[in-house]
């Protein structure tokens, strides 16, 4: 095993887990909300990106915003129907409903995009890099530097603006943010439509390293949920940590032991996690 | 109904579905399917217990579905155990399963148990995939006819198996009947839907969760029993998302905390899967429509739904009924 090469794998991995966390991160650390469909979510980004470039010929530059209006569009019905149970808090029906609407998407993809295996390939995911017997691709590049933007301009955000303020008070006590005038309905369709843009980003950016199924969105999900969870749910900042750890953590379980329990292994440390500290690892549970 | 009618008419409709499938037309593809029903009403009527009584979304309940079928497949395949031995097999290691996995949530809540009750799902999925020792990707096959020697009962094919599923049904509505009733019912939604009144009169929340989950569990992993005798082969698909998403239907799309819900809610389900169907990904489609639009729209189900209409009826004839003599009063005045 060539340490390194596993060093470069787990930090790519890490930087691809935190991006396709950042949506849920946001979805409970600013609104309180869950998204079961998160996955399915995800593998409609890869596809949308796929047939966009693949095709209809488009750039892959093009493709990636169409394909976020596109999780925009999701996001914004998800929420849009069912408004009244998040309102209400009903936690959870919320749940129960977002995993519907996954099952949902995965019966449309199934139509619309067939049930056989794909590949993304992006202008960046071709191009190889070799640094001495190291090797990784353009798009390997692209991952950790949109990751680390993309998380970078999110905590500015929620920490800094006015938008960022008015989530978090939300969040923090939605009745009371009616009183000061907050429109709350559009506040939350708004956070679903980030999380659904958010995710068919990481989605483009993503799905070029591995093949695409419509079944995918399963075993995406829980990455997402260790990385949430382990970061101390909700934090950004924790997430980003945390979506490394589980980066490094699977290159080298995969390396040593066995890729086909890698996924398993993570979910092992997180019921660890759990049980001894049920708030996460975050010194703070909920803080940012 | 008083309680002197309830158990005469309760025996009149187990009869009266004992005979469902003669009285409608007895065909072989509607044993199948009443027998399919009954199984998967069985596996619903476990989660019922927990998300109606207990207010929680366990995800991991296609694991205890999986095991019940796993470890039938297991005991008649290698060690040649008759149904009765492998059902006490399944029940053994659904209370294993659900005493670990109600250790390890005790202290989880809401979307946090949810999520790791999907991971817990998501790994066995893993794992059965790839584990050898129970077959792996291609699953356990072979496994014997529902026979029992000394009864001398044997069942071939769904006609047969019948009877056995519909018992197993009766039971479990049996089961889940003196459930509500019981303390440990009562507790559970007391815990469900005030903690604190819960704590205050000498309930511990966290037992009764393990208590629940223990009685639950054996209920599913029975369903999955009789589904590996049903379909003589187990694989990694019982771990799937089709089979949680028709529980979590079967359970809310009626009305919640109704006895015969989760019953009648597989019945329209498959009814329309196997007589109706679309095509596999059209039926996930509407499958998935369904659970999304009576959560969002009709809090109270499908039940809830007629109840209301019914109300409404109710008020406008009486309505019409107290504003009648008054207009022809008021016509005879004029």
């Amino acid at each position: 095993m060539n340490l390194t090469q596993q060093l470069i794998n787990g930090l790519v991995l890490g930087h691809a887990y935190a991006l396709i966390a950042i949506g849920w991160t946001v979805l409970l650390g600013v609104a309180r909300l869950v998204n079961f469909g998160h996955g399915q979510m995800y593998m409609l980004g890869a596809f949308m990106t796929w047939y966009l470039v693949s095709r209809l010929g488009l750039p892959y530059l093009v493709a990636i915003p169409v394909a976020m209006l596109a999780g925009v569009a999701v996001g914004y019905v998800m929420q849009r129907v069912m408004l009244r149970l998040t309102l209400a808090q009903d936690l959870v029906s919320i749940m129960i409903v977002t995993l519907g609407f996954g099952y949902v998407l995965h019966g449309a993809a199934g139509l619309v995009f067939g049930s056989t295996g794909q590949i993304l390939e992006t202008p960046l995911s071709t191009r190889d890099i070799y640094w001495g017997d190291l090797w990784f691709t353009w798009q390997d590049i692209a991952i950790v530097l949109v990751a680390i933007a993309f998380f970078a301009v999110l905590k500015y955000v929620i920490e800094n603006t006015g938008v960022g303020r008015t989530a978090r008070m939300v969040a923090e006590d939605p009745a009371l943010s009616l009183l000061a005038g907050i429109d709350v309905k559009k506040v939350y369709l708004a956070v679903f439509a980030f999380e659904g843009a958010a995710v068919a980003l990481a989605a483009a950016l993503v799905a070029p390293r591995t093949p695409i199924l419509t079944s995918m969105g399963f075993d995406e999900v829980i990455i997402t949920f260790v990385v949430v969870v382990l970061g101390g749910i909700g934090s950004v900042t924790g997430s980003y940590v945390a979506g490394i750890v589980l980066g490094l953590f699977t290159a080298f379980f995969g390396a040593l032991v066995s890729p086909a329990y890698a996924t398993a292994a993570a979910f092992g440390v997180l019921i660890a996690v759990l049980v001894l500290r049920p708030g996460g690892l975050a010194v703070a549970p909920g803080g940012r | 109904m008083s309680s002197a009618l309830k158990w005469p008419a309760a025996a009149i409709l187990a009869v009266a579905g004992f005979f469902a499938p003669v009285l409608l037309g007895g065909s072989p593809a509607v044993y199948a399917a009443l027998v399919l029903i009954a199984i998967f009403a069985v596996m619903s009527y476990g989660l019922d217990s927990i998300v109606s009584d207990l207010g929680e979304v366990s995800l991991a309940h296609t694991v205890f579905f999986a095991l019940g079928a796993y470890v039938t497949a297991l005991l008649s395949v290698r060690l040649e155990f008759n149904p009765l031995g492998t059902l006490a097999g399944t029940i053994v290691a659904a209370l294993i399963a659900a005493g670990l996995l109600g250790l390890i949530t005790l202290r989880l809540r809401e979307f946090v148990f949810s999520l790791v009750t999907y991971a817990v799902a998501v790994v066995a999925l893993t794992v059965a995939s790839n584990w050898e020792f129970i077959g792996g990707s291609d699953g356990l096959r072979g496994i014997p006819a529902f026979e029992i020697g000394w009864l001398g009962f044997r069942a071939v094919g769904d006609v047969e198996l019948w009877p056995v599923a519909f018992l197993l049904l009766l039971a479990t509505l049996y089961l889940m009947r003196a459930f509500r009733r019981s303390r440990l019912g009562q507790a559970a939604i007391m815990v469900h839907l005030n903690p604190r009144l819960a704590t205050m009169s000498g309930i511990d929340p966290q037992r009764t969760r393990v208590q629940v989950f223990l009685f639950s569990a054996p209920i599913t992993a029975a369903a999955g029993w009789l589904y590996a005798y049903q379909r003589a082969y187990v694989s990694a698909d019982l771990l799937e998302t089709y089979f949680l998403i028709l529980m979590l239907t079967a359970v809310v799309v009626i009305g919640r905390r109704l006895l015969l819900g989760p019953l009648i809610g597989v019945a329209l389900i498959l009814a329309q899967e196997k007589f109706w169907s679309f095509g596999g990904y059209v039926d996930r489609i509407i499958l998935g429509s369904l659970l999304i639009l009576v959560l969002a729209y009709l809090p109270g189900g499908l039940f809830g739904l007629v109840q209301t209409l019914a109300e409404a009826r109710r008020r406008v004839a009486a309505r019409s009924r107290s504003t009648s003599p008054h207009t022809t009063a008021r016509k005879a005045d004029a």
